[in-house]
């Protein structure tokens, strides 16, 4: 029997060689998938278009600090989850072992099923927005009718989300193997992407960046002096923006519910394998998601503070504000790496800075259902779904009905979204309900050490303490604090579109839906002679 | 009848007091443990001067007290560990002489079996309750003549055994691993293993197939993906299946009407393989929570009329 020593001269422990003794996995690839997660180009500068001109006196730049202040605790709260039940299923698992089935399975379905199919045409408008058409609008391709502007028309819309459904499926069902790669390269090459528009946002004036912006404008829109004429029509909408600055805080906090949009994702892939639990662990895990989420915050800060010098603060709020007005200068969604991409007059340059940012959209899109599919295998190998609904296609290895449930849907609501203009208020609540979920889990972390003490004992996140207080616990309550935080904002300020009557009709409606699954499959159950309630229920020890 | 299975519990006591529970606790008419019984992991308690040192999980204590040496002890073997307690003068031995540690595995695994057998005895009201165990890749062979030996628990590997008209045919060894464990074989020679007991099943239809070896690529074979360096590639985010070819083929051959696995930890669920039900209820044995599944098996239709996977 082969064995290992641990712990230098003195071992502290002996491994023998058995199955499943692996070396924990390394930071870089969980910063990547948190860096990934939270990406501040596909949903961060998407969400700046919205937020800086809904909270014109607020400051973006401070409320990305304070975000990052404050999810660095969920960070922590859900580090000590993830080390004390490390187990792939994450919010599912922990919310079922900690608070009970049914608590787990409507968080989870909620929270990592239904609103998913929401979230497939906020990608889809992504890819639209960053990628279609600033290609399409810089080749001056005209087909389809329309050129550029066919991808904002109904069917553009409705098209560009279902190729994101495809791929977003296609990439689940090739497994996450090939598609890791690709990611670790993707995020590489977004990297290199952004450092280029850093480079020639630092390296040209603002007076250059005016002309070229003019010249470009010209040539490609048949817009003439179109730096001005973007200021001049935002001023005529009665748009003011806030010199670019630190405060004031009191409206610069409102921004932070829609920092959420973006920053809000850290621990999105976090899951953890391996059975040899130690403080370095703890360390680990939570340095990947909090080196990647400050790498985002950092990133993000470059971004504002190169286009407050070179672009102007002022100009990059009343685009925003064009937009978020329904008028966007160019009829074009306002993407800061086309313009920026304009100070070299060169359009295949253009387009090549283009491709390579793009890299930030497809090294992302595969997570879409990935975490769906799993909680719907964990529910349906717990009873409460269909066995069907776990089954893999022999041939193809294709979780095939898991997908139609991801799928299906998604079509569906990206049709509404695309033909319905009302609908898409309502892709506010995609953060909102998976904000719900996470507030469980922060529940569940606060109680864990009430609710299964040997467990939290045995976990090296009990012995994390600052000053003889348990960090874990009390990032949890902070955590609480956060999302609380952001709901009573998203449901009380009408800025943020949630709280519309028919946008809590539709959050309350996926709730129900849930409860109604739950309750139909342990009644279908319990007359199969199989008691659901057993699932989680302890085995007395003695 | 009712059948609970559960398996890999690694060493984990409060898993083995657990399952020794189940079967009062699902209303079970017998208790099957599928397989890698032993722990993984020892840690050596220091004995110097009238108290103890000993790090549990990166954390030092110095123990005072045998109330204290005691609850360390617990909580070490909950965890599927193996407390040794030793001298300065055996520690050095044992990080410095060859095999010494190996040695020392080996007495800390039978003599904590003896012990686990013992409980088993009253727990199983001795033999009332039938109680079936066979080995893993990872247990060592030590391990099959103690539990041979057992009133009330049946080792059941390599063997047919017949439970009230269904017979169960168990087998612990498994497709070669990158750790080189003890009960494992190159595909062909495990399929000539499977095939020489599956031979003595006087009932297909009826079978139970306890293989510790998922079967290949049905999702209940799933583990991370590592590199050379055994560390797991991409965040652990990417599985790759790792089960036995020679377990699916038999499976697929034979047609049994269950067949129940173990081995990989990550990969519960449950997969149809034409009219075999086959099962891995996962194992999360370092949590302390026993997973298994309960088994409702119709004696006169032949078939599972009920599953259930718990997290006991």
């Amino acid at each position: 029997m082969a064995t290992e020593a641990v712990g230098g001269e003195a071992p502290t422990l002996f491994l023998r060689k058995a199955t499943g003794l692996v070396r924990g996995w390394s930071v870089r690839d969980s910063l990547i998938y948190a860096c990934l997660a939270t990406n501040f180009v596909t949903l961060g500068i998407y969400e700046f278009t919205f937020a800086g001109p809904a909270f014109p006196k607020g400051q973006l730049l401070t409320s990305v600090v304070i975000s990052g202040i404050w999810v660095s605790f969920l960070v922590v709260a859900y580090a000590g989850l993830i080390v004390t039940i490390p187990r792939a299923g994450g919010d599912y698992v922990w919310q079922t072992r900690i608070l009970g089935s049914g608590v787990g399975f409507v968080m989870a379905a909620t929270g990592w099923w239904f609103i998913l199919w929401l979230w497939a045409p906020i990608y889809g408008n992504i890819l639209s927005v960053q990628f279609f058409q600033p290609i399409w609008a810089t080749l001056k391709w005209t087909w389809p009718g329309g050129g550029y502007a066919w991808f904002g028309t109904k069917n553009g819309v409705f098209i560009v989300t279902v190729i994101t459904i495809v791929l977003a499926g296609f990439l689940v069902s090739l497994g996450m193997g090939g598609y890791a790669r690709i990611q670790k390269w993707c995020f590489i090459g977004g990297l290199i992407g952004f450092a280029v528009v850093v480079g020639l946002l630092l390296f040209n004036s603002h007076a250059s960046f005016v002309s070229s912006f003019n010249l470009e404008a010209h040539k490609l829109f048949g817009v003439s002096n179109a730096y001005n004429a973007t200021n001049h029509a935002a001023a005529k909408a009665g748009y003011t923006t806030t010199p670019f600055g630190f405060g004031p805080l009191g409206p610069t906090m409102l921004l932070v519910p829609a920092m959420m949009f973006f920053i809000l994702w850290p621990n999105w892939g976090a899951t953890l394998y391996g059975e040899i639990r130690g403080a370095s662990d703890f360390r680990r895990v939570f340095s990947g998601m909090f080196i990647g989420l400050w790498i985002t915050v950092i990133l993000t800060v470059i971004f504002f503070l190169v286009i407050a010098k070179t672009v102007g603060w002022g100009f990059y709020q009343n685009l925003n504000s064009l937009d978020y007005n329904l008028t966007p200068q160019f009829g074009i969604w306002p993407y800061p790496f086309l313009f920026a991409g304009w100070l070299v007059h060169n359009t295949a340059f253009q387009v090549i800075l283009l491709l390579v940012l793009s890299l930030w959209f497809f090294g992302w899109v595969g997570t879409l259902f990935l975490s769906s599919t799993r909680v719907i295998f964990a529910a349906a190998f717990d009873r409460v779904l269909p066995d069907r609904a776990a089954e893999v296609s022999e041939k193809r290895k294709v979780p095939v009905w898991s997908l139609i449930l991801m799928l299906a849907p998604a079509v569906i609501l990206g049709a509404i979204y695309a033909y319905s203009a009302t609908f898409r208020t309502y892709t506010l609540d995609a953060t909102l309900v998976i904000a719900v979920t996470y507030l469980f889990s922060a529940v569940a972390v606060v109680l864990l050490p009430f609710v299964k003490k040997d467990l939290w004992r045995a976990s090296p996140a009990s012995r994390i303490k600052v000053f003889g207080v348990p960090v874990v616990p009390v990032s949890g309550v902070i955590t609480i604090g956060l999302l609380v935080y952001n709901l009573v904002m998203w449901l009380w300020k009408d800025q943020y579109f949630v709280n519309s009557h028919d946008s809590l009709l539709y959050m309350l409606a996926m709730y129900v839906l849930a409860i109604v699954l739950y309750v139909v499959a342990r009644v279908v159950r319990r007359r199969q002679g199989i008691d659901l309630g057993l699932i989680n229920k302890e085995i007395p020890v003695e | 009848m009712k059948v609970f299975f559960a398996t890999d519990i690694h060493g984990s006591e409060i898993c083995w007091r657990k399952f020794l529970n189940a079967a009062a606790f699902y209303k079970a008419d017998l208790v099957v443990l599928g397989g890698d019984v032993t722990g993984k992991v020892m840690v050596p308690i220091v004995a110097d001067g009238g108290h103890w040192k000993v790090t549990v999980r990166g954390q030092a204590y110095t123990l005072e007290t045998q109330q204290e040496l005691e609850d360390i002890q617990r909580q070490i073997r909950n965890a599927g560990s193996y407390p040794a307690i030793v001298s300065p003068d055996e520690l050095q031995h044992l990080s410095q002489e060859e095999g010494a540690v190996d040695r020392r595995f080996t007495v800390e695994m039978t003599q904590s079996l003896d012990r686990w057998l013992d409980m088993a005895d009253g727990k199983l009201r001795g033999g009332e309750i039938p109680c079936i165990l066979n080995g893993g890749n990872d247990d060592i062979w030590e391990i099959d003549d103690i539990i041979e030996q057992s009133p009330c628990v049946s080792f059941a590997e390599g063997k047919v055994l017949d439970l009230d008209g269904f017979p169960l045919v168990s087998m612990g060894w498994t497709n070669p691993t990158p750790w080189d464990t003890f009960r494992e074989a190159p595909e062909p020679e495990l399929a000539a293993k499977i095939e020489a007991v599956a031979a003595q099943v006087p009932d297909m239809e009826r079978a139970i197939f306890n293989f510790h070896a998922p079967p290949y690529g049905t999702g209940l074979d799933e583990a991370p993906a590592l590199d050379d360096t055994l560390r797991p590639i991409h965040g652990g985010a990417v599985m790759k299946p790792v089960g036995s070819t020679a377990v699916r083929d038999a499976i697929v051959s034979h047609q049994p009407m269950l067949s129940l696995h173990g081995h990989i930890h990550e990969s519960r669920g449950v997969k149809r393989m034409g009219r075999t039900l086959s099962i891995n209820p996962g194992s999360v044995y370092g949590d302390g929570v026993l997973q298994g599944a309960v088994l409702d098996l119709n004696a006169k239709k032949g078939k599972v009329a009920r599953y259930l996977l718990v997290n006991g």
